[in-house]
C-alpha cells in the first residue's frame, strides 16, 4: 500500500525524532569521551569533536580500578546468566508444556515475585548472607541476581515454547525416548532464540544492578562497574573526560553482546508479551 | 505430557531458590518490623506494634509515599505517550524497520549508572550539552540547575527514567499492536476512514487490554526504581525526590535504624500487593464483561 505525502513525511519524522532523542545522548558521551579537556567544558558545545585523546581512558585504566570492576562485573554476569538459565529452562518447561496440579497459582506467584521492590527484601537478605559469610562475595551477588532475573525469564520462554509444535514431543514420546532427552536433543535447539533472550535478560539485569552490588559487596577490589564507577563519581573532583571514558566503557560490551544476539532478545518481548 | 512428579522435580529448584532468595527475607522483614533493631547484626526485642505506630504517625512515611505517586503518574504519563508514538512508528513498515526494533532499546541495556553519567553531564551547569543549547537558542539567560529545586529535580528524573524506560514499554506496546488483525484496517480503509478515524476505532479500543497489563506493571516497576534517583538526587534536594524505596534504603543504611525500615518496607509491600491485586481483579471483571 501507498502511503500519502503526509504520511510518510509523519513517519520518518517521527523515526528522526526518536533516533535524535535516543542516539543524540549517546553520541555526545562516546565522542565527549575523546575530546581533550578543555574541549569538553567549553562554552559552546562541539557536535563533532574538533580534537582527539586518549588521555580520558588512559587515565581510567591507571587511576582507578575500572578494569577490576569491569572484570568482577564480567564474572558475576557470567555465573548469574548460566544460574539463570539452567533454573528457567526446566521451570519454563514444566509450566508451560506439562500439566500439574497448583501450576497456574504456583505461575503467578513467580509472576508476583517481580513486581516486588528488591530493597525490601534487601535489609533481611544481608542478615542472611552475614550469618553464612557472603557478605563481601560475588557469589551473593550472583545469587541475588539470578533470583531478580529468574521470573521474568520463566515468562519470557512462554512464547519460545509455544513456537515448537506439540507433535514433535509426542512423536518423540511414541518413539520411547525419555523426557530428559526430548527437553536436550530435540527441544534445545529448537528455542535456542528463547534461550538466548533469557541469557542476555539475565546477563543485562546483573551488568546493570546496583542496589545489592552497592550494600552486599564492601571492598573495592571486589566491586562491579555499577557501583566502582559511581564511586569514581564522587572520588574526583567531577573530571568528566575521566566520567564519559568510563561510560563510553561500560557501554560497549553490552552493545557487543546485543549486536549479536539483540535482534532475539526483541523478538522474545515483543512475540511473548502481555497475555 | 502428563507427568507430574517430572514437572514437580522441574520447578522446584526454581521455586525453592526464590522461596529462599526473596520469600524467607520477606518473612523476616515482618518478624524485624515487630522488633527494635538497630545497626545491622545487633540484637532486637518484641515492641510490638510500636514501630508502625511511629512510622504512620509521623509525617517521613506519608511524605514519600506522596512523593511517590508523584513519580509514578508522572512516569506513566510521560513514557505511555513516548512509548505509544514509538510503537505506532515501528509498527510501520519501513526499510530497517528490524534494525530500528532492535536498537531502539539501548537507553534500557545500557547500566543505569552510565545512564546517570550521562544526564548529569548533559544536564550540568558548567559546560554540558543542554544549558549552552538552551542558552544559544535565548530560551533561558542563565544555565538552569536542573536538579536544585525539588521540583524541578523531581520533573528531571521523571525524563530521564522515562528516557530509560520507554523504549522498553515501546517494545510491550508493539506486541499489542502486531496482534491486530491487518484486515481491519484494510476494511475501515475502504469504508474511507482516515488515519485519526483508524486509530481512533481500531488501535486505541483494541489496544486496552495491553494498556492496562502495561499500567499495572509499569506502575510496579517505576514505583521500585531506586538507583536512578538514588544516584542522582540521593533523595534530595530537602527531600523532593524522596520517594519510599529512597527512604527505606536511607533510614535502613544511612539512619541504622532496620526496623523502622523494616516496617516501611512491609508497609510498601501491603500497598503494592493491594494495587496489583484491585487492578487484577479490576481488569478480569472488565474482561468478562465483554
Amino acid at each position: 500500500m501507498k502511503r500519502s505525502w503526509r504520511q510518510a513525511s509523519a513517519l520518518y519524522g517521527g523515526l528522526a525524532a526518536l533516533a535524535l532523542i535516543i542516539g543524540l545522548p549517546f553520541w555526545w558521551v562516546v565522542t565527549g569521551s575523546i575530546k581533550l579537556p578543555r574541549e569538553i567544558i567549553q562554552r559552546e558545545p562541539t557536535m563533532i569533536p574538533h580534537s582527539f585523546t586518549l588521555q580520558h581512558f588512559e587515565k581510567l585504566l591507571q587511576a582507578s580500578d575500572f578494569p577490576v570492576y569491569l572484570l568482577n562485573s564480567v564474572i558475576v554476569a557470567v555465573f548469574s546468566t548460566a544460574f539463570t538459565v539452567l533454573l528457567a529452562l526446566p521451570a519454563a518447561y514444566a509450566f508451560f508444556r506439562m500439566e500439574f496440579p497448583g501450576r497456574n497459582t504456583l505461575y503467578r506467584t513467580i509472576l508476583l515475585a517481580y513486581a516486588f521492590p528488591g530493597v525490601v527484601v534487601l535489609i533481611p537478605l544481608y542478615g542472611l548472607f552475614a550469618k553464612v559469610g557472603l557478605i563481601d562475595s560475588p557469589v551473593a551477588l550472583v545469587i541475588v541476581n539470578v533470583a531478580l532475573a529468574l521470573p521474568f525469564s520463566i515468562w519470557m520462554m512462554r512464547s519460545f515454547l509455544a513456537t515448537v509444535p506439540r507433535e514433535i514431543e509426542e512423536a518423540a514420546v511414541v518413539d520411547g525416548a525419555p523426557t530428559t532427552t526430548i527437553l536436550l536433543r530435540i527441544l534445545m535447539p529448537l528455542i535456542a532464540p528463547g534461550i538466548a533472550s533469557v541469557a542476555i535478560f539475565a546477563f543485562i539485569s546483573s551488568w546493570t544492578e546496583y542496589l545489592f552490588a552497592s550494600v552486599l559487596i564492601v571492598s573495592d577490589a571486589r566491586r562491579t562497574i555499577p557501583v566502582g564507577f559511581a564511586g569514581i563519581i564522587g572520588q574526583y573532583q567531577i573530571d568528566w573526560g575521566l566520567l564519559l571514558a568510563g561510560a563510553t566503557a561500560a557501554i560497549v560490551p553490552v552493545v557487543a553482546l546485543f549486536a549479536f544476539i539483540g535482534r532475539w532478545f526483541v523478538s522474545g518481548l515483543t512475540e511473548g508479551a502481555v497475555k | 505430557m502428563k507427568n507430574t512428579t517430572l514437572a514437580f522435580l522441574f520447578v522446584s529448584p526454581a521455586l525453592l531458590f526464590l522461596l529462599a532468595v526473596l520469600g524467607w527475607p520477606l518473612v523476616q522483614a515482618v518478624i524485624l518490623s515487630f522488633q527494635d533493631v538497630g545497626v545491622i547484626g545487633s540484637e532486637g526485642h518484641f515492641i510490638g506494634l510500636d514501630n508502625y505506630a511511629a512510622v504512620l504517625g509521623g509525617g517521613g512515611f506519608w511524605y514519600a509515599f506522596g512523593r511517590s505517586i508523584v513519580w509514578v503518574l508522572g512516569n506513566a504519563i510521560v513514557q505511555t505517550a513516548l512509548a505509544l508514538a514509538t510503537a505506532l512508528i515501528l509498527n510501520q513498515k519501513f526499510p530497517g524497520v528490524k534494525i530500528a526494533r532492535t536498537w531502539v532499546i539501548l537507553t534500557w541495556i545500557v547500566p543505569t549508572v552510565v545512564v546517570v553519567i550521562i544526564w548529569r553531564w548533559l544536564l550540568s551547569t558548567s559546560g554540558g550539552m543542554i544549558n549552552p543549547l538552551l542558552v544559544q537558542a535565548g530560551i533561558v539567560e542563565r544555565p538552569v540547575g536542573f536538579f536544585s529545586g525539588r521540583d524541578s529535580a523531581m520533573a528531571s528524573l521523571v525524563l530521564i527514567n522515562s528516557w530509560r524506560w520507554f523504549p522498553f514499554t515501546a517494545l510491550m506496546m508493539l506486541a499489542g499492536l502486531t496482534r491486530i488483525p491487518g484486515d481491519l484496517y484494510e476494511a475501515a480503509r475502504i469504508d474511507g476512514a482516515g488515519t485519526w478515524q483508524r486509530f481512533k476505532r481500531i488501535t486505541w479500543p483494541l489496544l486496552q487490554p495491553t494498556l492496562m497489563v502495561l499500567g499495572v506493571v509499569g506502575t510496579l516497576l517505576s514505583f521500585n526504581v531506586f538507583d536512578v534517583i538514588w544516584l542522582l538526587t540521593a533523595g534530595g534536594p530537602s527531600g523532593g525526590t524522596q520517594t519510599l524505596p529512597v527512604l527505606i534504603y536511607e533510614t535502613a543504611f544511612k539512619g541504622y535504624r532496620l526496623s523502622e525500615a523494616a516496617t516501611i518496607s512491609v508497609l510498601t509491600s501491603i500497598l503494592l500487593m493491594g494495587f496489583a491485586f484491585l487492578t487484577t481483579r479490576a481488569m478480569t471483571a472488565t474482561e468478562a464483561s465483554r
